[in-house]
């Protein structure tokens, strides 16, 4: 039996082309195109409520795999991803509305203005590791929300508009708004897990996961760590300026207090809870944790309606905040590999079976 | 005793026909239950949904039914995002009750778009301000007004005197600053410094001591009222309090400052265009008692600012329903033109307000009169001043 038809727990690789090739066998491939089938297919029974968190989970799945490439990959700790997201956001809509750019040119724009921007940052990851290197980020992600609050050319914060978006004719508008962007993030999500992944089987993926295991060891196997880490923050930077771009123009506008630390802190969540180091991590943190607010708000809604508290007693309502941190706090206690390690399992599982895994 | 029946049977069906025949529209408000600026938010979106419960209950819209919803975005943008999307695309509200400033800033296309009237517990004057800011409409005078008339006032004590404005690091801190530095080149005054503080300020004394170092005799403040507490606390400690006056805009004072600074909220001066609930001759104000103890509200809820304030807004929705309702369909558009009646002889007096809801096609500032309001020694803010209109906001920024 080929390899490729094998099962991944009996995939038996010969050959050095098997083993760097980009999914671990057909069946995989298969898997995978059923599910973008499936996901093309899903507007059709989402309500459109529901629609606008697929588009923002898919937004933030951009955002968390380029922390995962960071952060989960390189091992470099990152708190100023929602600032990396913010100068993408910010060049890419200043640039579309100064040149008339459309929206793959401001796309490109903004993942590249942010990588120029990761590039800089990262360079004190050359000498900072842990602790010392997410103050540092934590710093940057200060600096951008000063530097845009006092900037005139960017609105002291305040809303800039995006650009009004039309692709072969479809135009975004505010009863398809939900539909249209679906259809515009999901290639985009799906091309740029496609490149992460070719990335990862060569020679510059791997060597970020061997600076992330052991850098000095790397750099005995002739990695050049100042090189492999200032690639893994560029490149983390890149995905989250498109991601950032995404949200300005999903927004119809960009303002300031969608690229805070907040946002940042909530990608990193995400990236935990999804699963650090993993692909289908970064779009299940996302999902995770979107789903949750949602579930949270209806739980509190309910709750509210009991009148169970005191007037006064907004019990209810801290439900959300309190639901997030909690959540937090169980999967790195319980589930620090997060929920992409649900997922193996359930592969495992499901690939073994009848057999016990 | 047939014909008893025959009534009986003719009235239930008539009055079932009635509650079947009767339509419903939403009034949805979307802000900071939890999360930043929740304090305001929690009070201010139970006086909007309470406000509009009252006005269904009470009929106040014949032949509808008002479906009053008040959500927590947590001051997050995507959240109030998707609940315009909800209340205006699935529920088919004919308007929107907004609160905080930069949802609104980034809702403005949508709003151009979609036609809905939206009214704001945000007083940013760029909610009205173009491109985009057709359909916005500010309850109360924008905060730029409230900075400017305080300006005002200090023209009238010193021409020469020096300020400070102290204003919170965000778009909603920062929008009055430029109208305050045009207004006081008008009026001559200096304003020779501008400083942002956040809700982080747990130490104010290096603020204070350069304010002191500078000679400034005045503080206008433009944000919440927890970093101004935090800062009148450190002046008091300073034995800065006699020698600066310190002043705000909108949601800097009220009961909420009070409880926050205790006696050092004593002599600050306060400019805003709403009633306060210790005022209890004031009509408004006893419909605000009577429709919060109606729902079970907390005292300190039915005595909060903020609570008027969201019943002020959803007081101005149920009348621009009610007016669109007398003419024929409710709609986005005929909410629209009603709102814009709202001036002369039909101008809107909800009773919560020291002057009347007033809006045309080119004025979106609704109860523009304001009243200076000073705290006396027990913490009470009391009025020195008239209702009055600022003489310069309009010459500093003109209607765009």
């Amino acid at each position: 039996m080929p390899a490729t038809r094998m099962s991944q727990t009996g995939n038996y690789k010969t050959t050095y082309r098997q083993d760097q090739g980009i999914f671990a066998n057909r069946k995989e491939l298969i898997w995978i195109v059923l599910l973008l089938v499936a996901l093309l297919l899903a507007p059709l029974i989402t309500p459109r409520t529901m629609l606008r968190d697929f588009d923002l989970i898919m937004i933030f799945g951009i955002a968390a795999l380029g922390l995962n490439i960071t952060t989960g990959y390189t091992g470099l700790i990152n708190m100023g991803q929602g600032a990396f997201m913010g100068v993408g956001a910010y060049a890419g809509v200043v640039a579309a509305n100064a040149f008339n750019l459309n929206l793959f040119f401001a796309l490109l724009f903004g993942g590249l203005s942010a990588a120029l921007i990761g590039g800089i940052v990262g360079l004190p990851s050359l000498r900072l590791k842990h602790l010392y290197l997410a103050v540092a980020t934590l710093a940057f992600q200060e600096i951008f929300t000063w530097g845009v609050g006092h900037s005139r050319l960017l609105a002291q914060g305040g809303a800039i508009p995006a650009p009004a978006v039309s692709i072969f004719g479809f135009r975004d508008s505010f009863l398809t708004h939900n539909l249209f962007w679906y259809y515009l993030i999901l290639p985009i999500l799906a091309f740029l897990v496609l490149v992460w992944r070719n990335v990862l089987r060569g020679k510059h993926g791997r060597s970020l996961i061997a600076i992330r295991d052991n850098d000095r060891a790397a750099a005995a196997m002739g990695i050049n760590p100042a090189t492999a880490k200032l690639t893994s923050f560029m490149l983390g930077s890149f995905y989250a300026g498109v991601a950032g771009v995404l949200l300005a123009y999903f927004s119809k506008s960009v303002v300031i207090e969608d690229y805070g630390l907040d946002v940042g802190i909530k990608v990193l969540a995400m990236t935990i809870v999804g699963g650090l180091g993993s692909i289908p991590g970064s779009v299940f943190g996302p999902a995770f944790i979107i789903g949750l607010d949602r579930v949270m708000e209806q739980v509190a809604n309910w709750l509210g309606g009991l009148n169970l508290f005191p007037s006064g007693v907004d019990v209810a309502t801290a439900l959300r905040p309190l639901s997030f941190g909690l959540a937090i706090m169980l999967f790195l206690m319980f589930q620090p590999h997060g929920l992409a390690s649900w997922w193996d399992k359930l592969r495992q599982y499901v690939t073994r079976w009848p057999y016990k895994s | 005793m047939t014909n008893m029946k025959r009534t009986l049977a003719l009235l239930a069906l008539s009055t079932l026909s009635l509650a079947a025949a009767q339509k419903t529209v939403t009034v949805g408000w979307s802000g900071a239950i939890t999360g930043p600026t929740s304090d305001a938010g929690i009070n201010y979106g139970a006086g909007a949904e309470d406000y509009c419960k009252y006005a269904s209950a009470a009929g106040l819209v014949p032949g509808y039914k008002l479906n009053c919803i008040a959500r927590d975005d947590q001051y997050i943008n995507a959240n109030t995002q998707r609940n315009f999307e909800d209340y205006v695309g699935n529920m088919g509200a004919p308007l929107f009750l907004g609160y905080s400033t930069g949802a609104t800033l980034q809702l403005k296309p949508t709003i151009q778009e979609t036609k809905t009237p939206s009214i704001m517990g945000t007083f940013h004057i760029g909610n009205i301000d173009s491109p985009n800011g057709q359909y916005v409409f500010l309850p109360i005078s924008s905060y730029s007004e409230q900075v400017v008339s305080l300006l005002e006032y200090i023209a009238k004590k010193d021409r020469k005197a020096k300020i400070a404005l102290v204003v919170n690091p965000s778009p909603f801190g920062r929008a009055p600053v430029d109208d305050a530095r045009k207004a006081a080149a008008r009026l001559g005054l200096t304003i020779v410094d501008v400083q942002e503080v956040g809700a982080n300020n747990l130490d104010n004394t290096a603020l204070l001591k350069r304010f002191e170092a500078a000679g400034i005799q005045y503080v206008v403040n433009q944000n919440t009222a927890g970093p101004v507490a935090n800062i009148l606390k450190d002046a008091q400690r300073l034995n800065l309090l006699g020698k600066i006056q310190f002043m705000g805009a909108h949601y800097t004072g009220g009961e909420d400052l009070t409880r926050l600074a205790g006696s050092a909220a004593k002599d600050f001066i306060w400019a805003t265009s709403y009633y306060l609930s210790d005022e209890a001759t004031q009509p408004g104000m006893i419909l605000v008692k009577k429709i919060g103890a109606q729902f079970g509200r907390s005292a300190a809820t039915i005595q909060s600012v903020h609570y008027t304030s969201g019943m002020t807004a959803s007081a101005i929705a149920v009348e621009a329903i009610r007016r669109a309702a007398a003419k024929g369909a409710v709609t986005n558009l005929s909410v629209y033109d009603a709102l814009l009646t709202f001036n002369g002889s039909k101008a809107f007096d909800p009773g919560f307000t020291v002057s009347p809801v007033i809006f045309t096609k080119t004025d979106h500032v609704g109860a523009e009169g304001l009243r200076y309001l000073q705290a006396d020694a027990t913490g009470n803010f009391k009025a020195i001043s008239s209702p009055f209109k600022s003489n310069l906001f309009r010459l500093v920024h003109p209607p765009q």
